[in-house]
């Protein structure tokens, strides 16, 4: 089938457009540091929070008592109070999602207004991509990374609007700006067809999963370097140093917060990682006649996947929680980001389709 | 696993965090610590999770020379290249086994360890998973309010019923129970546990990698590997003389091949015509005729490149395809000594120039040979062929003649690919280009030789591996396993009810709960979900007795540890 290529131009006007509004959510983002007011989460660790959040409570129960039949007595304590509205609803969203977002400012409602707009022109981006070239859009590194910082995007919104990490933001979607636009400007391909090798409905699933997965692990990957800022601000405070950045790292989660965040979204990863490398080995069947035959690519994979599995074991293992866990799930991270820009493009194997030379 | 501890209630997962206790080591001040004693201590080593993280890194570290340095299973040619640009290192990177990194000694050292640490780990951990599904929960601590989570309100139910209440919307939720014995001094509360599945799925997880290990030495043991190159319009059996490379498992003999047939009746290949990607391969169709064993029936199937041919426990993969340039040879009696179709391989230079040569043995009065190039679209530049395009849009052949002695006689192995000309004498002073239909006149009357045209041919790959599906079925297992521990927390809720210091205030209730292992989080809203229907439950069993008051319910402050740490509680 041909490549439309009027669609694929439409494609590369909403990347600039996603990159644009992404920019604009950094400026956003970073203004709150700048200019927002202080927030709860930097008061946590002082137990500041624990008073301002009996508040909330109080206000949240009178409010729903209200609407709620008069006979029953206020909604007694959190243990009953959230899950009477919404039983599906997180812990976390004591005060609703949309009401949390305005009431951290509105640096942070701009920030994120931005970033939303900016994943909706990215997903529309990736969706006429596929559209032009009629079949999955990650057949080649240029669309491989387009979707996966995609991915990245959407799910750190979910994380940071589900667990309230609003000055994360800055850092993830910094990120993304800057991967988002190396891309853009150094390996862009056109929309063309595939080599028949890559034309399989398991390719589809397996670059599919390890897109998700990579877009998952992206996340992490930006959280484990600011957990280890923290940490180590954390340290020298500790020590009596000098620790510059008091002021921005008093207004970022706390260290427990940030580790268990990077757990639970490479927990997430993590199973997706797997299926995408069972469902390679599967294609690698297909296509190649064995199911996994240690090519280069295969083999990064496999690291890849040991070093996160380090990471969880590690997490479990005396000597190894914290700093030294973040190393490994970095290491983990570096060496998915080797197999994609190292491994496909400099080192012959059966998966050199990155369409960049 | 979690930085919730639970007071008064065993550990859990006593497993997840073995590293925790300090082990007798053979430092510790012992009178005499033998050879047992030793075992014991490498055994508790080996498979603490300190010593299989550091084995899951030296696996990581081992696999990347594999990756770096070309190997001898999947890149011989790349071996060989390697040899020649680096001659002092090779022999020595050889010697350590960096050119078949994945069946080194050292290699399998390393995942026989972890996996044998995880034996030692996952089977001591089965058999308290199997202890532990027949015990029952633990007592209710006497503190609720102390865990992790935990709710107060008061009912106008007497205790006893308030905790008969709690017991059955629990077993309700499929939780399993404890009551209290005679034994107990207390007797109003109830213990329940849930989520047994997430160790299950975690020691499914390991067991299933295990199994993956196994398959792969089943297929490696049991399967085999081959190679044959099928000329368009032939034919071949699955047997051993007629496979150009057969790599058998340890415990494959000849005798294990299935006798089928393939025969190859027409390949196309198409390629992209325009525009960037052009000569890029756009479809591959190998249309084959088969037979199960030796007068069977005859089928029909298109071989594609993710498409292959299963027969008779084998599998059959379409894997490279060329040219092969048909050829009549004549000698200087006039004979015709040579007439079939040669297969040439492509080069490195790309659009499928492709080089081959001809042996002529039956040649008079010498031997005769030609090395060639074939060209499927040809263009002159400046005097050299050159391919513009993969399909043979404008093919010709460029030969090379030479006269002599072809060595085939001399028992050394020759490649049917390379041409020995120590021998022989070369006739033509430079190449000679033909098109299809054209002949080449040998000098002295020698003969000719005449191009009449191409045929396509295909490499095929033929597979048995036993262990294929064993791998797969292992490989969902574990995937399964994962998702389970990743998504089944563990977790234990108690109710206990206490009558108020008067008949007026009812009955207290206390429900706590802790989550040991939450990995995906969530365990704030099952509890808090869990209670309220608690409540409600003894809310709609009170109004069927007259209430002792008509004073309403009353909660709890919210208990201390909720407020002071509100978000990712308890994983």
């Amino acid at each position: 089938m041909s490549v439309n290529v009027a669609l694929g131009h439409v494609s590369n006007a909403f990347l600039i457009a996603a990159l644009v509004i992404y920019s604009l959510s950094v400026v956003a983002f970073a203004g709150d540091f700048a200019f927002g007011r202080p927030r709860r989460a930097a008061a946590a660790a002082h137990g500041q929070q624990a008073r301002d959040r009996a508040a909330a409570l109080a206000s949240v129960g009178a409010a729903s008592a209200a609407g709620a039949a008069a006979d029953q007595a206020p909604a007694p304590a959190t243990a009953s109070a959230a899950p009477a509205d919404d039983a599906g609803t997180m812990p976390e969203l004591e005060v609703p999602a949309l009401r949390a977002i305005r009431e951290a400012g509105r640096w942070v409602v701009a920030a994120v207004v931005f970033a939303m707009l900016g994943a909706a022109a990215h997903t529309t981006a990736v969706i006429t991509r596929g559209l032009a070239v009629h079949r999955a859009p990650w057949g080649n590194m240029y669309e491989f990374i387009t979707a996966l910082t995609c991915v990245a995007v959407i799910f750190f919104l979910f994380a940071m609007i589900r667990y309230r990490v609003w000055t994360l933001g800055v850092f993830v979607m910094g990120a993304v700006v800057v991967t988002l636009g190396l891309a853009d400007t150094l390996i862009y391909t056109a929309p063309g067809d595939l080599v028949p090798a890559l034309q399989s409905y398991w390719l589809d699933i397996h670059v599919t999963a390890m897109t998700l997965a990579t877009g998952i692990f992206f996340v992490p990957a930006v959280l484990g370097f600011v957990y280890l800022w923290v940490d180590r601000y954390t340290r020298r405070v500790a020590a009596g140093q000098a620790a510059p950045g008091n002021g921005i790292v008093r207004r970022l989660p706390t260290i427990e917060q940030l580790d268990r965040l990077t757990y639970r979204t490479i927990v997430f990863g993590f199973p997706v990682w797997t299926f995408g490398v069972i469902a390679g080995a599967i294609w690698a069947d297909q296509a190649w006649g064995r199911y996994w035959g240690w090519d280069p690519v295969e083999t990064w994979a496999f690291i890849t996947w040991v070093l996160y599995a380090a990471f969880l074991h590690a997490r479990a293992t005396a000597g190894w929680r914290g700093r030294r866990a973040h190393y490994v799930q970095l290491l983990g991270f570096a060496s998915l980001i080797f197999n994609i820009l190292v491994v496909q493009v400099f080192i012959a194997g059966m998966h050199s389709y990155s369409g960049v030379s | 696993m979690t930085d919730v501890r639970a007071p008064e209630t065993d550990p859990f997962d006593p497993a997840a965090e073995p590293d925790d206790h300090p082990r007798p080591g053979p430092s510790s001040p012992g009178a005499a610590f033998g050879p047992a004693d030793w075992l014991k201590w490498g055994w508790r080593q080996l498979t603490s999770m300190r010593i299989a993280l550091i084995l899951l890194f030296l696996l990581a570290l081992a696999s990347v020379p594999g990756s770096m340095l070309p190997q001898q299973g999947s890149n011989p040619s790349g071996v060989q290249q390697y040899y020649t640009s680096h001659p002092d290192l090779a022999p020595w990177l050889d010697r350590l086994g960096l050119f078949n990194v994945f069946a080194a000694p050292w290699f399998a050292a390393i995942y026989l360890l972890l996996f044998a640490s995880l034996v030692g780990c996952v089977v001591p951990r089965t058999f308290r998973l199997a202890g532990s599904a027949r015990t029952l929960p633990p007592r209710a601590p006497r503190h609720l309010a102390r865990l992790p989570r935990s709710a107060e309100y008061t009912t106008a139910l007497p205790p006893q019923e308030a905790v008969e209440v709690a017991a059955r919307v629990l077993s309700g939720r499929g939780f399993r129970l404890r009551r209290p014995d005679d034994a107990d001094s207390s007797q109003d509360w109830v213990s329940a546990e849930k989520g047994y599945l997430r160790e299950a799925g975690n020691l499914l997880f390991h067991l299933a990698l295990l199994g993956v290990l196994v398959s792969v030495a089943l297929g490696g043991l049991f399967g085999y590997k081959a190679d044959r190159l099928l000329v368009q319009g032939q034919s071949f059996a699955d047997t051993v003389s007629a496979l150009d490379e057969w790599h058998p498992g340890r415990f494959v003999t000849a005798a294990d091949l299935g006798p089928f047939t393939i025969k190859l009746n027409r390949f196309d290949a198409s390629y992209i015509a325009s525009g960037e990607q052009r000569g890029q391969p756009s479809s591959f169709d190998a249309r084959v005729t088969y037979t199960e064993h030796p007068g069977g029936p005859a089928r029909t199937f298109d071989l594609d490149v993710n498409r292959p041919l299963s027969v008779d426990g084998a599998k059959v993969y379409l894997i490279g395809h060329g040219y092969a340039p048909e050829f009549t040879v004549t000698d200087a009696r006039g004979h015709v000594v040579y007439k079939q179709a040669t297969p040439f391989v492509a080069g490195a230079s790309g659009n499928f120039l492709s080089e081959g040569v001809v042996k002529v043995p039956d040649a008079q009065p010498e031997q005769l040979g030609f090395t060639g190039v074939f060209v499927p679209t040809a263009v002159n530049v400046g005097g050299t062929l050159e391919s513009v395009f993969p399909a043979a849009d404008n093919p010709a052949v460029s030969l090379i003649a030479y006269a002599g002695n072809l060595g085939m006689d001399s028992g050394a192995p020759q490649s049917v690919y390379e041409l020995d000309t120590s021998a022989m004498h070369r006739l033509t002073a430079s190449p000679q280009v033909l098109q299809p239909g054209q002949s080449l006149k040998l000098p002295n009357g020698r003969g000719t030789v005449t191009f009449t045209g191409y045929v396509p041919w295909v490499s095929l790959a033929i597979t048995h591996d036993p262990g294929q599906l064993p791998a797969l079925i292992c490989g969902i297992a574990s995937l399964g396993g994962l998702l389970l521990s990743f998504m089944i927390r563990r977790r234990r809720v108690f109710v206990r009810a206490r009558s108020g210091p008067s008949a007026q205030n009812g009955t207290t209730v206390q429900v706590g709960g802790l989550a040991r292992t939450d990995a995906g989080g969530g365990f704030e809203a099952e509890f808090a979900g869990l209670a309220a229907e608690l409540r409600s439950a003894h809310e709609q069993a009170a109004p069927a007795r007259p209430a002792p008051s008509a004073q309403p319910t009353r909660s709890a402050q919210p208990p201390p540890q909720q407020a002071a740490e509100p978000r990712h509680e308890g994983e």
